[in-house]
């Protein structure tokens, strides 16, 4: 890049986006440093779970126990207010979800914007929102299977909100937001991570700025840094709060009782 | 007929500009989410002060999904940018 012009462009930079190390299987393309980034998510969840259950005390509990103990009781409160008692059993999953996208997320602290991480966030492939969607869309459908019957399930297309006699409109209102949400969960959880990380390669682009023979990209690129990665940080538990909701509102629906409506 | 230095040309442009409409657009909507939901807090806690807690956690939640929508408009302006402008 020339120096010598006041206000140096920025085009010309080579950011390029959803690298990863890659190894083909057959047909089948894995990225595998999403890989290993998600079963070291996962071991870290799990043995965070192992340390809780050593140290689990009935009597006056730790910091460790507590923090466990507010998320714990955080889900809960969100499951009694709007599913209700029945929704007991959503508790683990929409708990499990938010504790593992939270430290998934985090990776991203971890990143400096360079063409392959070590340790990428696993969240900003698509590969882990889109399963993880899938499998909670999946177990909600089951759920609205068991509470309405077969028959009532596909009863419940054609039956609201309108009235029975457009059920043509019905069906199709409702095929659409069903077949619609795996797509948003998926795509919110991976854009804001993507968009993350795209913002860090960004920021490292910001280095060959240079005014004259000051290099003022350089200077300004460590504290924008440093606020986005905090900025982020806040962000990846936002989004991981809110999948976990999104899955407690979408059981919501499906084991709503009729009559509610 | 077909210059293939043309062809590149048009579809790196055709991107760029998708690009910067999807981005431009979702700023706008994602913004305006994010003013009502901001200034709806306010209303709500200068009408009653006790329910800042509460309200401030939605807030956050519906600042959150409002701006997930402009990050899904971010993956496309990327996929634009990267994938089918190039």
């Amino acid at each position: 890049m020339g120096s010598g012009s006041l206000l140096t462009p920025m085009l010309g930079i080579d950011i390029s986006v959803g690298d990863h190390v890659q190894r083909k299987i057959g047909p089948l393309t894995i990225n595998v440093d999403i890989v290993w980034a998600t079963l070291i998510a996962g071991a870290i969840v799990i043995t965070l779970g192992l340390i809780l259950r050593s140290r689990a005390t009935s009597g006056v509990p730790g910091k460790f126990q507590l923090l466990w103990e507010m998320a714990v009781g955080a889900v809960q409160t969100q499951v009694d207010d709007s599913i209700g008692p029945r929704g007991a059993k959503v508790v683990p999953l929409a708990l499990t979800l938010f504790i593992f996208i939270f430290t998934c997320n985090l990776f991203e602290v971890l990143g400096i914007g360079s063409k392959l991480d070590w340790l990428p966030a696993p969240t900003s492939d698509i590969n882990l929102p889109l399963a993880m969607a899938l499998y909670v869309i999946v177990l909600v459908h089951r759920a609205a299977i068991k509470n309405r019957g077969v028959g009532g399930y596909f009863k419940h297309y054609v039956s609201q909100p309108f009235s029975p006699k457009l059920f043509f409109v019905n069906g199709f209102m409702n095929v659409i937001e069903e077949l619609v949400k795996p797509v948003t969960l998926t795509l919110r959880l991976f854009g804001n991570l993507f968009a993350g990380g795209l913002m860090l390669s960004l920021l490292a682009a910001l280095v060959i700025w240079k005014l004259g023979p000051v290099p003022i990209g350089g200077i300004l690129s460590v504290p924008f840094t440093l606020l986005w990665k905090t900025f982020d940080m806040a962000i990846g538990a936002i989004q991981a709060f809110i999948f976990a909701l999104l899955t407690i509102l979408y059981f919501d629906t499906a084991m709503a009782q009729d009559e509610a409506h | 007929m077909a210059d293939a230095n043309l062809v590149s040309a048009i579809k790196t442009a055709g991107g760029l500009v998708g690009a910067g409409l999807a981005l431009g657009g979702g700023a706008v909507g994602a913004s305006i989410g994010d003013g009502l939901a901001g200034s709806q807090t306010i209303a709500g806690v200068a009408r009653n002060p006790e329910a800042q807690g509460r309200l401030t956690t939605l807030m956050f939640l519906t600042v959150g999904l409002c701006e997930a929508a402009y990050f899904i408009n971010l993956v496309f302006a990327a996929l634009f940018i990267f994938s089918l402008g190039k």
